[in-house]
């Protein structure tokens, strides 16, 4: 009995020890995360005109005066709705129409199409620009803003057919059926069968779309042109060349948008129902 | 007929887009580099050449570069991931819980120049830490430092995916499993490591498998936090394009980056099964 009371002694101190260690790792990661995102925010309501140690003397709202202003900013954003706007359009039509296609069981070899549209996924985003500037050069061309979609297509709708095969997947064939069955013609039951049902999926896909063009530089670093460059691009450029706090101004507001993005996810979707509880978290909060 | 109509745009894109552009790349990869012209010289055949000129040491340090620096951001990531996602799911309050949930949800679509420009001003040469590391005698433009903040630059865009890839599979865990090894004696640091980790282990291999993926074809993080000084292969490319642009040469790269982030899925994989 004394060997076992040991045990458990032994284990409690280790256990708190192991616990405090866990808890202390956690925080600093916590720190380590959203520290820069604090600096950023110090830093874009510096008022000095260059750039110099924190904290700074006084706070002053110059540089996001600087984003409405600066001359490069506005239209390589506009490029970048654009594309970005292309792709969504394109991903939620082409996208959505392979995803039925494959799901619907009428085609041969639908497994070995779902691999093919999915593997851009796995191959790094440089080749893909790099080898679509090849090809596109090969068939003459050159206008920036016709390979830009082209590309961010490419990289966003095995996203897009993912996540619509997804909510595909989970629904009863036999609706369509009976739709057919009481006289609907095959575009009628997928208008009000189909898409009703697969509306998330499509909508989960126009997200990841939306997140991924305009936050991409590996594929279009080699797409874009003189007149169409996307912001990101834009931003590297700059950020590479001098330190100019207007990108802080940007950066903080690309954080404001993010926040304000998942908070309507929240109330719209539900993060917590998206993820949910697991199988054992909802039955004890139950009891 | 109809499928097949269906999926006739989507199956073009594909093509034009993904599966000519890696043909392409590959036939390229063997064509004979004829410096001042852009592109390739038709009628010259083929060469093994582009190849053989990545054998230098320069190149190979470029892939262990990009190997080891992509594991370890990988390995740091998930290590930290698991606990934090734990922590999430067990430990916190449903109200802290939901908060932290969309902390990380946030953290996931944040875009990633945002925080490479956060982290370049926070961690950088003339960031607020420069006292610090003057005093403790790091030189904030030394390599090592420059690595140490690239992988700062991984860890910080690949650990939030990570936490929310682990929470499922922590969710998932029966509580009942470790309360039973509890109540038989078992300390809670015996019970995480011979029930816990086990139980979670395909989602630790995945999470860490989908770290490592990213960050080994990572572009952007090298670019703007290597400072030219630390490169990853994907860079390389592009500096084959933009400078010298040697197209054969880039194409050799492409193809060899393409194979390795293949054989690693592949690896782990197997290794996973």
């Amino acid at each position: 009995m004394s060997i076992g009371s040991n045990t458990v002694m032994r284990g409690a101190w280790q256990d708190r020890l192991a616990g405090g260690l866990i808890w202390a790792l956690l925080g600093v990661t916590l720190v380590f995360l959203l520290l820069p995102l604090v600096v950023a925010v110090v830093m874009s309501l510096d008022s000095r005109p260059f750039l110099g140690q924190l904290p700074p003397p006084s706070l002053s709202l110059q540089w996001y005066a600087k984003v409405f202003t600066s001359d490069y900013i506005g239209p390589s954003f506009a490029t970048s709705l654009v594309v970005a706007l292309v792709a969504v359009a394109l991903n939620a039509t082409a996208g959505t129409a392979a995803a039925v296609a494959i799901t619907s069981g009428r085609l041969p070899g639908s497994r070995l199409l779902a691999q093919l549209f999915l593997s851009p996924l796995v191959v790094p985003a440089v080749v893909i620009g790099f080898g679509l500037l090849l090809v596109l050069a090969r068939l003459g061309i050159t206008s920036g803003i016709g390979r830009l979609m082209l590309g961010h297509i490419v990289i966003t709708l095995p996203y897009a057919i993912r996540a619509c095969m997804a909510s595909l997947v989970g629904q009863d064939r036999r609706l369509t059926e009976a739709a057919a069955i009481l006289g609907a013609n095959e575009w009628q039951a997928f208008r009000s069968v189909t898409l009703p049902l697969i509306r998330t999926g499509i909508i989960t896909g126009a997200i990841f779309t939306l997140a991924i063009s305009l936050d991409d530089v590996a594929v279009s670093m080699f797409l874009v042109d003189r007149q169409n460059i996307t912001l990101p691009v834009a931003l590297v450029t700059h950020m590479r060349a001098a330190f100019d706090l207007t990108i802080a101004a940007i950066a903080v507001m690309a954080m404001v948008f993010t926040a304000f993005v998942v908070l309507i996810l929240d109330v719209t979707l539900g993060i917590d129902r998206v993820i949910g509880q697991g199988l054992y978290r909802s039955e004890k909060e139950n009891s | 007929m109809g499928a097949l109509w269906l999926i006739l745009p989507g199956l073009t894109l594909i093509c034009a887009g993904f599966a000519a552009p890696l043909a392409l790349l590959a036939r390229q990869s063997l064509d004979v580099f004829v410096p001042g012209r852009i592109g390739a010289v038709e009628g010259m055949g083929l060469t093994g050449e582009n190849y053989r000129q990545l054998l230098t040491p320069a190149f190979l340090g470029l892939v262990w570069q990009t190997l080891w620096l992509g594991i370890a951001t990988a390995t740091v990531a998930t290590a930290i991931a698991m606990p934090m996602a734990w922590a999430i799911v067990r430990r916190l309050s449903p109200r802290l819980r939901s908060l932290m949930l969309g902390l990380t949800f946030a953290l996931v679509f944040l875009s990633v120049l945002v925080k490479i420009y956060a982290i370049s001003m926070t961690f950088g040469a003339v960031g607020p830490f420069r006292p610090v590391l003057l005093a403790l005698g790091i030189n904030p433009n030394g390599r090592g430092y420059i690595e140490f903040v690239v992988a700062a630059g991984l860890v910080h865009a690949a650990l939030p995916v990570a936490v929310l890839s682990l929470v499922g599979a922590v969710q998932n865990l029966d509580p009942r499993l470790l309360d039973a090894a509890g109540c038989l004696g078992a300390p809670r640091w015996r019970v995480h490591l011979d029930i816990t980790l086990p139980m979670v282990r395909p989602a630790l291999v995945s999470a860490w498998l989908i770290a490592l993926t990213y960050a080994i074809s990572a572009f952007v993080i090298p670019l703007v936090l290597g400072r030219g000084r630390v490169n990853f292969v994907s860079n390389m490319i592009y500096t084959r394009f933009s400078e010298i642009a040697n197209y054969p040469s880039g194409a050799a790269i492409s193809v060899v980056m393409l194979a390795l982030s293949l054989i690693t899925i592949l690896l782990v994989a197997r290794a996973a099964r």
